[in-house]
């Protein structure tokens, strides 16, 4: 039974080992002088290939049915591209705060 | 017997529709929830983004991460112990699944008891859901809110980890069971992974 639960442990390890790496190197950016937009983009990079990690290995949606696999990834994708509408608003306000303006 | 009671008795006896995407229901159910979950967290972590852009005094109060980043790594490693949890119950390996989804749950709760550490260093700085001593209040509520919606699913995860465990122990659960869980904890794992960027990686204190 022991050797059972070691390959186990070994078979899912490279994907833990890759998720502890990968959140190690979220630390790292995290300390060193990065602003804005490319301290986000590395973030959220980092954290897309997490979400890849876990969905596929750990969540399993890789041996699921592939028609399965495109209504996941194709609702998931819809709904997190629209969102995106408020970025123009929000540069709208910060706008508006930086310069004084009132939205009339 | 009536006619009523042998039509439906027909109706009964015929096949049944084969279940969408080749799967169980209650694994599929646990999928939509999730994609629904997906949405709602999704909200939370625009809206904070939203704030954020548009407020030029966003405070940046977190001057050490230490306690967020033993969070993180206890909730790696209860994904891996999940994980190894639901491997041996396919397996048929029972004592293995239930010790490993022990052991899966009490690093929920040690997770709990970490993120309740660190609302505390907050609040004991002045963080409150209304006002903070750095600069704009929706920072409060949006700290609060995001990471406490978090809070609530790994705390309703940990309880549902040990309340599967004892059930699948007891004979009632089966391995199925312990795969819905351990998407339901997977997910959790993978929200708090983007909250921890989004929400103190990219606050550090310059």
């Amino acid at each position: 039974m022991a050797t059972a639960e070691g390959s186990r442990i070994k078979k899912y390890g490279a994907v833990y080992l890759a998720l502890l790496v990968i959140t190690a190197l979220q630390f790292f950016i995290g300390y060193q002088n990065i602003e804005g937009s490319s301290l986000a983009v590395r973030m959220l990079t980092f954290a897309v290939i997490d979400t890849i990690l876990v969905v596929l290995f750990l969540m399993n949606l890789g041996f699921e049915k592939r028609l399965f696999v495109k209504f996941i990834v194709l609702f998931m994708l819809f709904v997190l591209a629209t969102m995106n509408y408020i970025w123009t608003d929000s540069f709208r306000l910060l706008l508006f705060r930086l310069t004084g303006f009132s939205p009339s | 017997m009536s006619e009523a009671h042998l039509t439906m008795g027909a109706h009964t006896a015929g096949p049944m529709e084969a279940p969408p995407f080749a799967m169980l229901s209650k694994k599929l159910a646990m999928w939509l929830f999730i994609m629904a979950d997906v949405m709602t967290f999704a909200a939370c972590v625009a809206a904070y983004a939203f704030l954020r852009n548009a407020t030029p005094d966003w405070p940046r109060p977190f001057h050490s991460v230490t306690n967020v980043a033993i969070m993180t790594l206890v909730m790696i490693a209860s994904s891996a112990t999940m994980l190894v949890a639901f491997s041996a119950a396919k397996t048929g390996d029972k004592a293995g699944a239930f010790r490993w989804m022990m052991i899966t749950a009490a690093a929920g709760a040690l997770f709990t008891l970490l993120h309740i550490r660190d609302w505390m260093g907050m609040m004991s700085q002045g963080v409150s859901m209304l006002q903070n001593p750095w600069g704009t209040a929706a920072f409060g509520a949006a700290f609060y809110s995001i990471t406490g919606f978090s809070l609530l699913h790994i705390s309703v995860g940990t309880v549902a980890l040990f309340v599967v465990a004892i059930r699948y122990q007891g004979g009632r659960y089966n391995a199925d069971d312990i795969e819905i869980v351990n998407l339901f904890w997977q997910f959790v794992g993978l929200v708090w992974l983007f909250i921890v960027p989004v929400v103190y990686l990219m606050n550090l204190a310059r």
